[in-house]
């Protein structure tokens, strides 16, 4: 056996530039595998956290109807009572705040131009508790309770051209179909902008109780925001915050962030799998590299092959010559790849990359994940699977060459002239 | 005693639809040490014979004995399992494996073999090597020896693992005929020496020269079978 490995690996070297070649395609297409996982982990994990920290906290309470016309933003669905429930789950543990809010749709004015958008409505003093927007703020401040003042999504900004200090009109709706309004003059306290896009984009943030009074909603809010301690015990949270609410005599429903972003989630899925298939071609290339460097090699080898089996060398023994030689192109690749996907890997989760070179608008356009910045998730399980799996695909791949080795007659073999 | 032999021999090649005869019904034994030479033209039957002895291939019809024993129907896998036990081969092109060195081509048959022991398999290795003249080559590569070289070095291979017997296809045909003789020299040498039954095919006259025994083929028959007393 030793022996067999021994001319397995000084053949690899035989034929340099061929191995070298092939080692390329290997290294190059299970590295960008890899880096590839990486970045799908990173964007399905980060862009999960931006959407929690901008948007859907880890849970939200809801009056029961809301959620299905979530998407129209309703006001008619309301939490009466939000201190009431506030103070039933004030003693769980898990909970590390709950904010309640109003989300409306809303237009903002400056000047001559209007432009819409969400108006989310907060309350200041508990916001930081549950959403990162208050770490986001990137010019003036955060917001006080009931000021007049207003903070918005650094996109709405720019394309308003309007900046801290600046007064506009939101125009709040009450109903859009019966173009129910009404409207408020607010200075721009800060300008907000966060990981996610979207709300860079399109968000308006006032202060509660100024939303409260303009929507003559009073002590009414449409959703309470809950942040817990534990990403990973959601559903347990959710559970306890049901039974608390069952005493309740309005019916409430809870729902989770993956429920609120399933369509996000569904959409990563489909993109996930339609990306996977660069680096599955890249597979395919290296897999039928290895396929036709082991084919010229035993084209090339024929006569010595004869000569092979002419000292009774078995069919076996020949064949494993020939899967050992794929295997260590193979794992020389495969652990090239680990280097290539590693580093990537290390980059993108270090440094990430944003489309901001596109230029603001076009990475706008074109970004339509809550990402700024793309940022990868490098394991050490991605690291192990791709090294696995170029050795086994490398193995797999030597197969068929070393069936026609061991398939030549001698003799034929013996007479080969190459 | 007899090492070998052919009883009423035939192999037909199929080539297309055309079958052609290559071996037309020859026998012949074998003795333990002899030096024989098949001679004769090209397409005489000459490599066919050599073929058939060393296990490579079977006849169309008649029987072949290695030592004493019917080798005919044996399944390929056993075919292999003789040929590694019992035949060394030298061929026409040297064929020794261009990644390993001298020592390790010599040495490779005895691993086949499944002789365990490193340090005895190299004492046998560099000793044969000695006897070939290459004491000095012993981990150069193929392509880094001259054609005598390498064929030494595969007389070296084919005897390593003190075969009954050893096949060579027109051994000095890709020599020039100072280095043929050499190696015909060396090869007759080690037969007187070991005893080792040697069976080489040419039409080259000055290898005819050299045999101890002669057979001429022609069209797939034996035309003549002689001894030949040597000075």
């Amino acid at each position: 056996m030793k022996m067999l490995f021994k001319l397995a690996f000084r053949n690899v070297f035989r034929y340099k530039r061929r191995t070298i070649i092939t080692f390329s395609a290997i290294s190059y297409g299970l590295g960008l595998m890899a880096i590839g996982i990486s970045l799908y982990n990173g964007v399905d994990t980060h862009a999960m956290d931006n959407i929690i920290n901008s948007q859907t906290a880890h849970l939200k309470i809801l009056a029961r109807g809301y959620f299905e016309e979530k998407d129209e933003v309703p006001l008619k669905f309301t939490i009466d009572e939000p201190q009431e429930i506030k103070s039933l789950l004030k003693d769980n543990q898990d909970i590390q705040g709950i904010e309640s809010r109003i989300l409306f749709q809303a237009t903002i004015i400056s000047g001559m131009d209007e432009l819409p958008c969400l108006g989310v409505a907060i309350e200041p003093e508990v916001d930081p508790l549950v959403f990162k927007i208050k770490d986001s703020i990137t010019d003036g401040r955060f917001l006080k309770p009931s000021e007049q003042k207003i903070i918005l999504g650094s996109g709405l900004a720019r394309d308003l051209s309007l900046k801290v200090g600046d007064e506009c009109t939101l125009r709040i709706f009450f109903s859009i179909e019966d173009f129910i309004w009404n409207a408020l003059d607010l200075e721009i306290a800060g300008i907000a902008k966060t990981e996610n896009p979207m709300v860079n984009r399109g968000t308006v943030f006032i202060p509660l109780s100024l939303a409260q009074e303009a929507l003559s909603l009073e002590n009414r809010v449409t959703e309470l925001a809950v942040r817990i301690e534990d990403k990973k015990r959601v559903l347990e949270v959710r559970e306890s915050i049901e039974s608390r609410l069952a005493s309740l005599s309005k019916g409430y429903e809870v729902v989770s962030f993956e429920e609120y972003a399933s369509d996000f989630r569904e959409l990563m899925r489909l993109r996930s799998r339609i990306q996977a298939i660069i680096p599955l071609m890249m597979i395919l290339i290296a897999t039928l590299g290895i396929v036709n460097t082991m084919l010229m090699a035993v084209m090339e080898r024929t006569r010595e092959i004869g000569m092979l089996a002419a000292m009774g060398m078995r069919k076996m023994e020949v064949m494993l010559v020939f899967i050992f030689e794929g295997a260590l192109i193979g794992i020389f690749g495969s652990i090239a790849a680990c280097i290539i996907g590693g580093l990537g890997g290390w980059w993108l989760e270090a440094k990430g990359f944003s489309l901001a070179f596109l230029g603001e608008e076009i990475s706008e356009m074109v970004s339509f994940l809550p990402m700024e910045v793309y940022k990868g998730d490098l394991t050490a399980g991605v690291l192990i699977f791709t090294l696995i799996f170029g050795t086994v695909i490398s193995i797999l791949a030597s197969l068929y060459p070393a069936y026609k080795a061991v398939k030549l007659d001698p003799i034929q073999a013996l007479r080969h002239v190459g | 005693m007899s090492i070998a032999k052919l009883e009423n021999v035939h192999k037909v090649y199929h080539i297309g639809k055309v079958d052609f005869p290559a071996l037309r019904g020859i026998s012949f034994s074998i003795e333990e040490g002899e030096f024989l030479s098949i001679a004769g033209p090209s397409g005489s039957g000459k490599t066919t014979i050599l073929n058939l002895l060393g296990c490579l291939d079977k006849p169309s019809k008649g029987k072949i004995f290695l030592d004493e024993k019917d080798i005919t129907a044996l399944p390929t896998a056993k075919l292999a399992d003789v040929r590694r036990k019992n035949i060394g081969f030298v061929f026409q092109t040297f064929n020794l494996i261009p990644v390993l060195t001298a020592m390790e081509n010599v040495e490779f048959p005895l691993i086949l073999e499944g002789q365990h022991e490193a340090k005895e398999r190299q004492r046998v290795t560099e000793d044969i090597l000695t006897e070939v003249g290459l004491k000095d080559f012993l981990h150069r590569r193929p392509n880094e020896m001259s054609g005598g070289q390498q064929q030494r070095v595969a007389v070296a291979r084919a005897l390593v693992k003190k075969p009954k017997l050893v096949l060579a296809d027109e051994p000095t045909a890709n020599l020039d005929s100072v280095t043929g003789e050499e190696i015909l020299q060396l090869m007759l040498e080690l037969n007187q020496k070991t005893s080792t039954t040697f069976i080489f095919s040419t039409h080259d006259k000055m290898v005819m020269d050299f045999a101890r025994r002669l057979i001429k083929l022609r069209d797939g028959k034996i035309e003549s079978d002689q001894k030949v007393n040597k000075k």
